[in-house]
């Protein structure tokens, strides 16, 4: 069953919050929801190109009132 | 006037000789426990690895590092209970505390990555001891061709610019040797950039170039395969080497703390950043590696940490910053990666005078642990003139 994973990097300096998408996708399923927050400017550009070179999907990246919010679909993992 | 309290130390690497050297000064009842008779100066661990050096440079006896008055226990311990007050050692002793001081560092989990511990045991690291990093001086001296990659498990390792220091020393000496080029150097990071702060990789993306040392970025190792010579990320890439070293995923240092939500769900102890006191208990902390401080996994932590920890527990409001100073060698300069909670790494240059500077720190090592209490007035003069709010204006 594909999972939703949320990981919390609000707060956390860079790179902080790709750390913990990399923490997170190493546990992550085909199919799973990677749903990432942070408060990281540099993260936008960073999960960009995480997502380009993993090959996975983006599905959402949006910022509000600081929030970073990047929604990320497994579909790289065999 | 009342006997001062007795503090239980575990571990006596940076962290847990500060602290415990820096309260016997002041009077209190210290016990250490350790496991190891040696204390090993962890990067020397890079120089034995990539420049040859003789391990006993970077080693000292425990007994030589411990003040007059404290006890030291050798022994290995299994088990925290913190509502006890109890600590637990293999051999079946049981310690109990007034104040418990844990500074037992970050473990390593080298089945976490397939092949990691096969390929530790062909070529060692540098990570692991002086024995490991031995046996990866041996595989790497003997390279007259092929490609050597110095890559990581997880982007959660201690002291950031480690593998960019080894990559560093490892052309170092195939440039003396007339053999860069013929041996190529792979740095793999599990970063997005080259470093894993931007401020940072765009000074040394430059300097990592001119040495002639090829960069992977995102690449984090999620297999390796020891008979075909291959290296598989998360990321889905591969790298072919000759000889390889990849620095494997930490952990929290024990299996048995008592309550379980005193660690995270990588075993590092949950304390509260600024004090250090492990979250629920005000008769207990955690210093330098094993916690769970959202700071770099450095020596200058542990060291910095130590102390807050001694003085709060002698009473004084003092307050752990986060501070990083890590230092990033080239041949014959280097530079100092400085952060704290509140201000991520600063622009930093490389210069010679760096470089000085931290051959006087490797020189100050060994008594700054043990007479911290003298030590300390000149770090932190130091810390106090190079805080990352100051450097962010000025530079340096």
């Amino acid at each position: 069953m594909a999972e939703k994973i949320v990981v919390d990097a609000r707060n956390m300096a860079c790179p902080g919050p790709i750390t913990k998408l990399t923490k997170a996708y190493r546990k992550a399923k085909p199919g799973d929801i990677i749903e990432v927050l942070a408060t990281d400017p540099g993260f936008k550009p960073d999960v960009q190109a995480w997502v380009q070179r993993t090959g996975n999907e983006l599905l959402e990246l949006k910022e509000e009132n600081g929030v970073i919010k990047a929604v990320i679909k497994v579909t790289a993992k065999k | 006037m009342a006997q001062k309290k007795q503090v239980l130390v575990l571990g006596a690497g940076a962290g847990g000789l500060i602290a415990g050297n820096y309260l016997a000064a002041n009077g209190y009842r210290v016990t250490i426990v350790e496991k190891n008779d040696y204390h090993l100066f962890q990067p020397g661990m890079l120089w034995i690895a990539f420049r040859g050096h003789d391990p006993e440079r970077y080693m000292r006896r425990v007994t030589e590092l411990v003040k007059p008055g404290v006890e030291l226990v050798k022994g290995v311990v299994t088990e925290i209970n913190l509502a006890e007050r109890l600590v637990k050692l293999s051999d079946g002793r049981e310690f109990s505390y007034e104040y418990l001081v844990v500074a037992l560092g970050a473990a390593y989990d080298y089945d976490a990555v397939s092949g990691n511990r096969e390929l530790l045991e062909k070529y060692g690291d540098f990570f692991s001891g002086a024995e490991h990093a031995r046996r990866l001086w041996q595989a790497f001296s003997s390279m007259k061709e092929g490609t050597l990659v110095i890559a990581a498990a997880d982007p959660g390792y201690k002291c950031p610019p480690a593998p960019h220091k080894a990559a560093f020393l490892a052309a170092e000496t195939l440039r003396e040797r007339g053999l860069l080029g013929k041996v190529k150097v792979v740095l793999a990071v599990p970063f997005v950039h080259e470093y894993s702060s931007e401020n940072i990789a765009r000074i040394v993306a430059p300097k990592l170039r001119e040495a002639g040392i090829e960069v992977k970025t995102m690449f984090t190792v999620e297999s390796i395969d020891v008979e075909k010579k291959k290296l598989y990320s998360l990321e889905g890439e591969e790298l072919g080497f000759d000889v390889a070293t990849v620095i494997p995923v930490h952990r929290g240092p024990l299996d048995k703390v008592e309550p379980e939500t005193a660690v995270d769900e990588d075993g590092f102890f949950k304390v509260d950043k600024h004090t250090l006191r492990i979250e629920g208990y005000d008769d207990a902390y955690a210093v330098g590696d094993c916690n769970n401080t959202p700071t770099s996994k450095t020596g200058v932590t542990a060291h910095l940490g130590g102390e807050v920890v001694a003085e709060r527990i002698m009473g004084y409001n003092a307050v752990f910053t986060g501070r990083t100073n890590c230092p990033l060698i080239t041949d014959g300069e280097a530079l100092f990666v400085i952060s704290d909670y509140e201000h991520p790494p600063v622009p930093v240059r490389f210069s010679k005078f760096k470089r000085l500077l931290e051959d006087m720190f490797i020189a100050m090592y060994w008594p700054s642990l043990r007479d911290p209490e003298k030590w300390s007035p000149l770090f932190r003069a130091y810390f106090e003139a190079t805080q990352p709010k100051i450097l962010a204006k000025l530079g340096w």
